[in-house]
């Protein structure tokens, strides 16, 4: 490195700066761990695709738009899900407001015969009502998050059951009586030449308004705040109830809309939809680098997160990977996430 | 293989792509069918793997395609979630299989990833529930509103000629068989003057059935019977009524899997008074695709596979019939 | 006397080395029998990593330790215990579910002959080590019922009754009200008659000429001086641990009493219905002239820390009687974000509990009160964050190579320094500071008597709860002594020393001449 320094500047001010540059380097690769880590899998993955007539399989444009369009419900969660975590908390009733949303959706547009606007709002309201009680339970009684939303899970379960009557509830379109309206369909749809799923397009708006909202809000400073450390928060005048109920409540909003997208995506409304979507949820979080007790983390590190599992999941089925070996791997790569978190460069106390 | 993939738009490749497209409904001969020298990958989209006769369904395929070298079978388990079914059917469409086997987590949410295949001109063979339309090749399955009628009807005829008070014990709530297997009973004890005095969710574990059976002995210590919707419940009942004082209470079960743990043993044994052979369609499904791929033939839209009512007159016998392969 | 006595310990040309930065480098150290040797410097000087060697707790440093003449390797902590050294740390490393016997006898429980925790032998043992202590606690209590300084006591004795030959204490007093340091020195002395040898880290330079016999001062990792302690004085000790001249308290008093008109003025206050293990105000009344610093004394568990929290909105939450009023007007303080509005602003007791985000940025915490100020339809712009942050740790001094840098790397004095800007930058009426300089070091402990001398010059009124004597007398204009939530005494600081005050702390006799005002 010093044989670079040749030029009529003094070495001693040249020195300085190449250090500092390489010190930089490393935090860089951690911050963004996940990114790094999607572009390795990326990588692998067209590497060990299968083709077929020449053509690499994984590489093929229809085939990269459906691991996007098969993580944007977890991916939607997932954002919500950052917030929580980054606020130092947890939301285990996501999946099971995904269910309920989805079969409140089915029901609203065939049974009651809603239109398509009323029944969004409806539903993206319940959703927002679920996780406001929850944060109200959790802010202002001091009750764990972990325990309220595992109560918020199966009671979202149980209401799902109960508004379908146990059933679930398939959604057919047209204008007739018990039929839904047929925008609805649209979400089980693709544009742009029908290669874009919409589904997809909606993850992306949300994620795109998160990493905004987190990087330019004082709300988002609060929610640092908070996670970082929640005593030091409130005495530093940021008002920790009230930033968790709204966290708590997107959180709900958002598991609703990806409730909206699964009802549109597969025309069905099951009671038992989105079961365990919490824990993939959690799973895409905690690989996007975002640490479990809270104060570090990014919504952009979760898309890439979601992303990675998306586009492992993908390759290992391209390749016939035996689906419980698929369980075993995603597991690895959990730990893995959670593991280079530790080799962090730490701050010193 | 080739050049047909880049003539395909055109009209040299045999049955065409545009008339396979069109889902008419029609039996038609599968564009992939090369006949007997050709090489073949299968895709199984399976629901789940954690039920024991989803498990036999894959088993029986994985034994019928053994005996055909120009199959390869690729088996993949959606954990009972639909989307993921959707996900799998979808990567089986971008390896281009040359036939797709599918049984269904649901019906509805299936249908339009399963035409979306059919309409590539991959022949889709979908077993055990059947997808909405009729974008597929063949149905294969038995009825499971026939099969609770027939379980009905033994109750009206063998087990309570005289009427009485029974509990039900059923799959899991929201899904497709446990209402029809609870239509199908219905029907076939009706005007009989048999009473369902309870009705509770087992989710088809053997624990839950368990569980539900208890409370519900607790609660109607007089019912006379119960109809379990599947074997594992039923054992789960077994239990139930041996620690409440009623080791004879006649429980009746359905699937009636050849396996060591399943139904037909149950019988057998004695700790389930009968059960209903709930057959997997594995190696039917393996006889279709040797027809449309290897003979180049047309197979019917659909093939109901009948049931069988096991007693433990005819357990042993049946056990080895469905073993012999 | 013991200074020809062999070294029970000897440290030869130990140097320790975390990624690039040497913390420690070269430095010779002994420990006699029957000697308390003090050990002096600015935080970050390298005392702390010097002792881990020592204490087993830090590996891979170069140089020798000998025991008896013998050398040695401590491979763990519990290495270095075997061989009679054991450590008290500055963190409280207790565990807080756990009672005060348990944590005393964790990890090496006695077992009774089912091999089950003998727990009768357990409390009897911790029973008699607290009483030879001094230290009333019921050991059956769970450690987070105990207040900071009794767990800090606790650390104390469950340190002693390992039997260790050398004991390194490591800011034993930081969290001690004045009464309960005479008990610990008391301790101490008994150690020493007993022959065992004492490490003495603390940045209190009177404790260090009560207690040590020998002073050794580190700066930059590295011996620069040693001193005979008792001789010793605490501009020597200062100037060689900064390295150049220090001149570490003004007066408040000598500059006068402000003519300010009363800022804030609290009547017969009194919560009822206290948390048991708290000492709620029970009938204060005092009052604070804008420009004024009034202090706050009193021992541990007297009511300091819970008379600010009262006044900042966070104390107890029962109904409380008496008046508060601020600026003219009668205020009810309800929590933070109102405090705040009125301008009341809180330096917490433990700032890395209560104070600071450890792991964010510095730029992240010193901005933390005025995002929602900054903010323009809750939107923030990053350039009005950074020149507010910026603006902030240049008026304090902090030292630091990047504001983004996480705030837990910087020195305990340039942390504090983030705690109060990021108060400061509330432009707070009325500033209150909570042991403000607990684990800090001399030159960044200047800094913060300036800065407070300062705010008080542009006539804000400060309340300094502080249990140091010296600091209290040298900074404030008047101190009120509080007792069982009481306001005892007040005292003039341009009158009393600081041993008046220690006394009028311990509610001893003869400082009735001394009281310039009763504070009820």
């Amino acid at each position: 490195m010093s044989g670079q320094a040749s030029g009529p500047a003094p070495t001693a001010t040249l020195g300085a700066p190449v250090t500092r540059r390489r010190r930089e380097f490393l935090p860089t690769v951690f911050k963004f761990q996940s990114l790094f880590g999607l572009v390795l899998v990326f990588a692998a993955a067209v590497v060990y695709s299968p083709t077929k007539n020449g053509q690499v399989l994984f590489l093929d444009s229809g085939n990269l738009f459906n691991v996007v369009r098969s993580i944007s419900e977890i991916g939607i969660l997932a954002v919500g899900m950052t917030l929580v975590i980054l606020i130092g908390g947890i939301d285990l009733s996501v999946g099971s407001v995904l269910g309920l949303a989805s079969v409140g959706s089915a029901s609203l547009l065939v049974d009651n015969g809603f239109g398509v606007v009323p029944v969004v709002l409806i539903v993206l309201a319940i959703g927002l009502g679920f996780g406001v009680v929850q944060g109200v339970a959790i802010a202002t009684f001091g009750i764990q998050a972990f325990i309220v939303t595992l109560a918020g899970m199966q009671i979202a379960r149980g209401l799902a059951r109960i508004f379908s009557g146990g059933q679930a509830i398939a959604i057919t379109y047209g204008d007739g009586p018990g039929q839904a309206p047929v925008v609805f369909s649209l979400l089980g749809e693709r544009t742009f030449g029908g290669l874009v799923p919409i589904p997809a397009l909606i993850f992306i708006a949300v994620a795109a308004v998160a990493v905004v909202l987190l990087r330019v809000t004082s709300f988002s400073r609060h929610v640092y705040a908070i996670g970082g450390n929640e005593k030091a928060a409130r005495l530093s005048g940021v008002p920790v109830m009230r930033v968790k109920i709204v966290v708590f409540g997107i959180c709900g909003l958002l598991a609703a809309l990806a409730g909206i997208v699964h009802a549109g995506q597969l025309n069905f409304g099951g009671p038992n939809d989105g079961t365990g979507y919490e824990l993939d949820a959690i799973a895409a979080v905690v690989i996007g680098g975002t640490s479990l007790s809270g104060g570090r983390g990014s919504v952009a590190g979760t898309v890439a997160g979601a992303l990675l599992v998306g586009v492992l999941r993908n390759i290992l089925a391209l390749r016939n990977i035996d689906s419980n070996i698929q369980l075993l791997i995603i597991g690895l790569v959990i730990v893995l996430a959670a593991g280079l978190q530790q080799f962090r460069p730490a701050s010193v106390s | 293989m080739a050049a047909c993939a880049v003539l395909a738009a055109g009209t040299a490749c045999g049955t065409t792509h545009e008339n396979s497209g069109a889902s008419t409904g029609q039996p038609v001969a599968a564009r992939t069918c090369h006949g007997p020298t050709g090489h073949y990958t299968i895709g199984m989209s399976q629901a789940n793997v954690a039920e024991p006769y989803r498990q036999r369904m894959n088993d029986d395929i994985r034994k019928a395609a053994a005996a055909v070298p120009q199959f390869t079978v690729n088996f993949a388990d959606a954990a009972q979630d639909n989307a993921k079914q959707v996900d799998q059917v979808t990567t089986f469409v971008t390896q281009q299989i040359d036939l797709l086997i599918i049984s269904p987590n649901e019906a509805t949410p299936l249908t339009a990833v399963v035409k979306q295949a059919y309409d590539k001109g991959i022949p889709v063979l979908v077993l055990d529930r059947k997808v909405d339309g009729d974008a597929y090749t063949e149905f294969i399955g038995a009825d499971n509103v026939d099969i609770g009628r027939q379980a009905g009807q033994y109750f009206a005829n063998v087990l309570l000629p005289q009427g009485g008070k029974i509990a039900e014990l059923r799959g899991l709530a929201g899904s497709t068989p446990a209402k029809e297997r609870s239509d199908g009973f219905d029907q076939g004890i009706a005007g009989h003057n048999i009473q369902i005095v309870a009705a509770q969710d087992g989710d088809w574990l053997q624990d839950k059935g368990e569980q539900q059976a208890d409370a519900i002995l607790k609660a109607n210590p007089d019912i006379q019977a119960i109809y379990s919707q599947n074997d594992p419940m039923a054992e789960g009942a077994r239990i139930a009524a041996a620690n409440a004082g009623r080791p004879d209470l006649p429980i009746t079960g359905i699937d009636g899997l050849p396996i060591e743990a399943g139904g037909i043993k149950a019988v057998q044994a004695g700790r389930i008074s009968a059960t209903f052979v709930y057959p997997t369609g594995g190696k039917e499904a393996i006889d279709a695709a040797e027809k449309l791929l290897l003979d180049c033939q047309t197979v019917p839209k659909t093939q109901t596979l009948s049931t069988q009512l096991v007693t433990k007159d005819n357990a042993a016998q049946v056990y080895d019939a469905l073993n012999r392969g | 006397m013991t200074d020809t006595a062999a070294p029970l310990v000897e440290m030869i040309g130990v140097t320790k080395s975390f990624g690039g930065v040497r913390a420690v480098a070269g430095a010779d150290f002994s420990v006699r029998a029957g000697e308390v040797h003090a050990l002096l410097g600015e935080n970050g000087a390298g005392k702390s990593t010097l002792m881990k060697v020592l204490s087993g707790e830090v590996g891979g440093y170069r140089g020798e330790i000998r025991i008896g003449g013998d050398p040695v390797r401590f491979t763990s902590p519990a290495d270095a215990q075997r061989a009679g050294i054991a450590m008290i740390h500055q963190e409280l490393d207790l565990v807080p579910a756990l009672s005060v016997a348990e944590n005393v006898f964790l990890g090496r429980e006695p077992k009774t002959a089912f091999g089950t925790v003998d727990r009768r032998r357990m409390l009897r043992e911790t029973a008699a080590q607290l009483d030879r202590t001094g230290v009333a606690i019921d050991p059956r209590r769970p450690v987070e019922q105990l207040r900071t300084g009794e767990q800090q006591l606790v650390t104390i004795v469950k340190a002693l009754s390992l039997d260790a030959r050398v004991l390194i204490m490591d800011e034993p007093t930081s969290a001690l009200s004045a009464h309960e340091v005479d008990r610990l020195f008391a301790v101490i002395a008994g150690l020493r008659r007993g022959g065992s040898g004492i490490v003495y880290i603390s940045h209190r330079m009177e404790e260090i000429g009560k207690v040590a016999d020998r002073a050794t001062v580190l700066r930059n990792g590295e011996v620069v001086a040693e001193f005979d302690a008792r001789s010793m004085t605490a501009a020597q000790a200062s100037e060689a641990m900064v390295g150049r001249p220090v001149h570490l308290m003004f007066r408040a008093a000598d500059r006068g009493r402000p003519p300010g008109e009363d800022l804030l003025r609290i009547e017969n206050l009194a919560v009822r219905r206290s948390r048991p293990g708290r000492r709620d105000p029970a009938g204060i009344s005092l009052r604070v002239a804008r420009g004024e610093i009034v202090g706050l004394a009193g021992l541990l568990g007297a009511g300091r820390t819970e008379l600010l929290e009262t006044l900042y909105g966070v104390g107890a939450k029962g109904p409380w009687q008496g008046r508060i009023i601020l600026g003219g007007k009668e205020i009810r303080p309800r929590g933070p974000r109102q405090a705040l509005r009125l301008g009341i602003a809180l330096v917490p007791e433990d700032r890395r509990i209560a104070g600071l985000a450890l792991e964010h940025s510095v730029l992240a915490n010193t901005v933390m009160s005025i995002v929602d100020r900054i903010a323009l339809l809750g939107l923030v712009s990053r350039r009005r964050e950074r020149s507010a942050a910026r603006a902030s740790t240049e008026r304090l001094g902090v030292k630091l190579a990047s504001l983004a840098d996480p705030v837990g790397s910087l020195s305990g004095g340039n942390q504090q320094k983030v705690v109060l800007g990021r108060n400061l930058l509330t432009e707070p009426r009325l500033l209150l500071l909570d042991e403000p300089t607990r684990g800090v070091d001399v030159g960044a402990k200047a800094e913060i008597y300036r800065l407070l001398g300062e705010a008080a010059s542009q006539g804000v009124g400060v309340l300094l709860a502080s249990s140091e004597p010296a600091e209290l007398v040298g900074v404030c204009h008047r101190v009120i002594v509080l007792r069982d939530g009481r306001g005892r005494y007040e005292l003039d600081t341009g009158k009393v020393s600081e041993a008046d005050l220690l006394a009028a702390s311990m509610g001893e006799g003869a400082v009735e001449g001394l009281v310039v005002g009763g504070a009820e």
